[in-house]
């Protein structure tokens, strides 16, 4: 059985559509990362030691163990403790953590180079910390982050891949579901890859854009 | 809650052979995926437009597909050229596949961060290409190589996970089954969990006395001002 | 019989993107002589340096080095062949190139940094080597700092290094870019003086300066370059005193407030001794 070009071609729609809830739990994902990242690097700063040593442990596990061990933590393991989360649910909140890590850390590498002078003067003038973090800080932050997060995007969606093994019906789930009917694996897997592939070098292409359009209204 | 360590004594056996394969795979990934990549870089650093063009579109296609995706490929369409291969060495070959374009772009960068005079001193001398590479620019390369080489290579130790959806018997396949036998998925990831972060801690460990060999590329800031270590640092420590 | 020139260089053409960085140039060196060559910025000064070591390849023209091609050969038959880069290799320790930036090599000492093309291009023993490096660096007053990283090395210092290396290498020409430029203004001196000694020796060299009264001093013969072509050349002194043409006219009174003072000052400093 040779390789089929037409066939290929013929699945493409059906695994752009499939592809919608790749991009669909990405977005969630994004935002869920980007908020609690936030708030956790603004946790790490008030330099509790307790906490912040316990958030290191937990970033080095994060860090050291593939994020399929970490998704079928949240599949398997959660239930155990009480919390029975649907595939989606637990995919999401599994993949949602360890890119919230990574924005964590992300961060504390974009503060390093925030010039500290604002920051004196703030102080000198008597505003609050929170009001500091929030109209000096995060604003200078997640200018620098921008690029960083489009990268981290691409990441969040080839993540979103794996859900397929627990079950979720994404483009592979779905491209494997056609291929078992079809008995044509490699073309619908090409096709698979094909799609994220689009998806990826789009999000860069706008990374790319965004990031000239930033750069423009950059102090 | 209870912890039953008598699942993991009983089970051992199955785990040890699943991490042991990990580690081999990614032994032999990176060795492979090395390779390529350098050779790669090298190709992508020779002038005129067609050399990028091609190693562009190596590069960005394996760096845009998940490696499950890439890995399935590999697996699904192997078989269609007629070839059949075991699935572990297949895993390993996809895997290395996989990092060879990471790898590439790490030494790509590496090589042109290195002034060109460097290159050319060695040349007006009457070195080949080949001597001033090996006497000359890999010296200077390699210490910056060491840190982006490591991250890519636990990345990639990390995706051998993913290996066990085609049936390899590494360890996150090993845990699936005892989580099967024995339906006890908190002990037995708690397990799993360990062994892969102490893998991790190994290859960190292994790179940071490669970088004591090499050299360090890092100069360490301080932050003296109170003020803004107060909000721009997320260190404990004082700074000296 | 006249020996044949160390350097000749026939019709040197080499265009950048339309525009013609060489045009058409033609140079000879005699052997023991000193050639200053100087010219406006943008005049292709580098550019001649870079196509003498084929650093790039000129578009035509032929180069010769004491009597051999180098780069490109003309065939009895009368075609232009291409050297292969094993024989353009063959010949690039002849000439020998002081960098501007020096482009030292720091993972190795400066000792090093002398021996090691000698082992790997030359073919000479470690032992050999060592011995001829430890000569020349301790010629060029460098003894003491031969165990030391080209980090530790000041300026002129490394200036020295990268001559001691060229010229372990036993060239038939030597070539400086700018010798003068990545060195604080007062050590000039020092860098003339290094340059008269090692002309002491018979060694044939072009020099590129853009500073008139360091080339006066340094050099038998200046050339001047202009738009990729020598406008006019002849020896040091008459060609910087009487300018026949009008770009060279034009060139030395941009420049004549502050080089030629100094040079004025040296020449009648040299010319008392």
């Amino acid at each position: 059985m040779g390789f089929n070009f037409h066939y290929l071609i013929s699945i493409l729609p059906d695994l752009f559509v499939a592809a919608l809830i790749n991009v669909r739990l990405a977005i969630i994902i994004i935002t869920l990362a980007v908020v609690l990242g936030t708030m956790l690097t603004v946790l790490r700063s008030l330099k509790l030691r307790l906490v912040n040593a316990a958030i290191a442990v937990v970033i080095s596990f994060v860090r050291g163990t593939p994020l399929l061990i970490q998704i079928f933590i949240a599949y398997y393991v959660l239930p155990v403790v009480g919390l029975d989360l649907s595939p989606e649910v637990a995919g999401v909140a599994a993949i949602s953590f360890n890119t919230m890590i990574f924005v964590s850390e992300s961060m504390r590498g974009g503060l390093a180079s925030i010039d500290p002078g604002p920051l004196e003067a703030a102080t000198a003038l008597g505003l609050r910390p929170p009001l500091i973090w929030w109209k000096v800080v995060l604003p200078q932050l997640l200018r620098r982050l921008v690029p960083v997060l489009i990268n981290e995007a691409t990441i969040v969606v080839k993540g979103t891949a794996l859900l397929s093994v627990i079950t979720v019906v994404d483009v592979l789930r779905t491209a494997q579901q056609i291929a078992s009917s079809s008995y044509r694996p490699f073309e619908t897997l090409l096709g698979a890859a094909v799609v994220f592939l689009v998806l990826n070098l789009s999000i860069s292409l706008a990374g790319k854009i965004a990031e000239v359009r930033f750069e423009a209204t950059r102090t | 809650m209870r912890f039953d360590v008598s699942i993991l004594v009983d089970y051992w056996s199955l785990l040890a052979g699943g991490a042991w394969l990990t580690l081999c795979i990614t032994l032999v990934a990176f060795a492979l995926g090395y390779l390529a990549g350098v050779a790669v870089a090298l190709v992508a650093i020779l002038p005129g437009w067609l050399p990028k063009l091609v190693t562009g579109i190596y590069i960005e296609t394996l760096r845009n597909i998940p490696f499950i995706i890439i890995l399935f490929v590999v697996y699904y369409g192997l078989p269609f050229s007629g070839i059949r291969l075991p699935a572990t060495l297949v895993g390993t070959v996809a895997l290395a596949l996989f990092a060879s374009a990471y790898y590439a772009e790490i030494v790509r960068g590496a090589l042109q961060a290195l002034p060109r005079g460097q290159f050319e001193s060695a040349r007006v001398v009457g070195m080949s290409p080949a001597q001033a590479m090996w006497y000359v620019v890999a010296p200077q390369v390699l210490r910056t190589l060491v840190p982006p080489s490591t991250n890519m290579t636990l990345t990639m130790m990390k995706e051998s996970a993913v290996l066990s959806s085609i049936t390899v018997p590494e360890l996150t396949y090993q845990s699936l089954i005892v989580q099967g036998n024995t339906f006890a998925p908190f002990e037995v990831f708690a397990a799993v969990t360990a062994i892969y972060w102490l893998i991790a801690i190994a290859i960190a460990e292994l790179s940071r006395q490669l970088e004591r060999r090499v050299g360090t590329a890092q100069v360490h800031s301080i932050l003296a001002n109170p003020i803004a270590a107060r909000y721009l640092s997320l260190d404990a420590r004082r700074p000296t | 019989m006249t020996p044949p020139p160390i350097l000749r260089v026939s019709a040197l053409r080499k265009e950048y993107r339309g525009t013609r960085a060489l045009n058409e140039l033609y140079l000879d060196i005699a052997e023991g002589e000193i050639v200053a060559l100087m010219g406006p910025s943008g005049c292709g000064k580098s550019t001649l340096l870079r196509c003498l070591t084929w650093l790039e390849q000129p578009d035509d023209g032929f180069i010769e080095v004491a009597g051999r091609p180098f780069g490109r050969v003309l065939t009895p038959g009368g075609m232009v062949r291409r050297l292969s880069r094993r024989e353009i290799d063959a010949l690039r320790p002849k000439i020998g190139l002081v960098f501007q930036q020096f482009n030292l090599w720091p993972h190795m000492t400066a000792l090093e940094n002398v021996v090691r093309p000698q082992v790997v291009v030359l073919g000479r023993s470690r032992a050999e080597a060592t011995r001829r490096a430890e000569e020349l660096l301790g010629l060029l007053g460098l003894a003491d700092r031969a165990g030391r990283y080209p980090h530790a090395l000041s300026g002129g210092q490394k200036q020295r290094v990268a001559i001691a290396r060229a010229l372990a290498m036993d060239p038939a020409l030597m070539l400086f870019d700018e010798p003068t430029s990545a060195l604080d203004p007062e050590l000039s001196g020092e860098v003339l003086s290094v340059l008269k000694s090692l002309a002491a020796t018979g060694m044939t060299m072009l020099v590129v300066t853009h500073e008139v009264g360091f080339a006066v001093n340094v050099a038998d013969r200046i050339a001047f370059m202009d738009a990729g072509a020598i406008v006019e050349e002849g020896p040091a002194r008459a060609v910087v005193s009487n300018p026949r043409t009008p770009r060279l006219r034009n060139f030395l009174e941009l420049v004549l407030d502050k080089s030629l003072v100094s040079a004025g000052n040296t020449l009648a400093h040299s010319q008392t001794e």
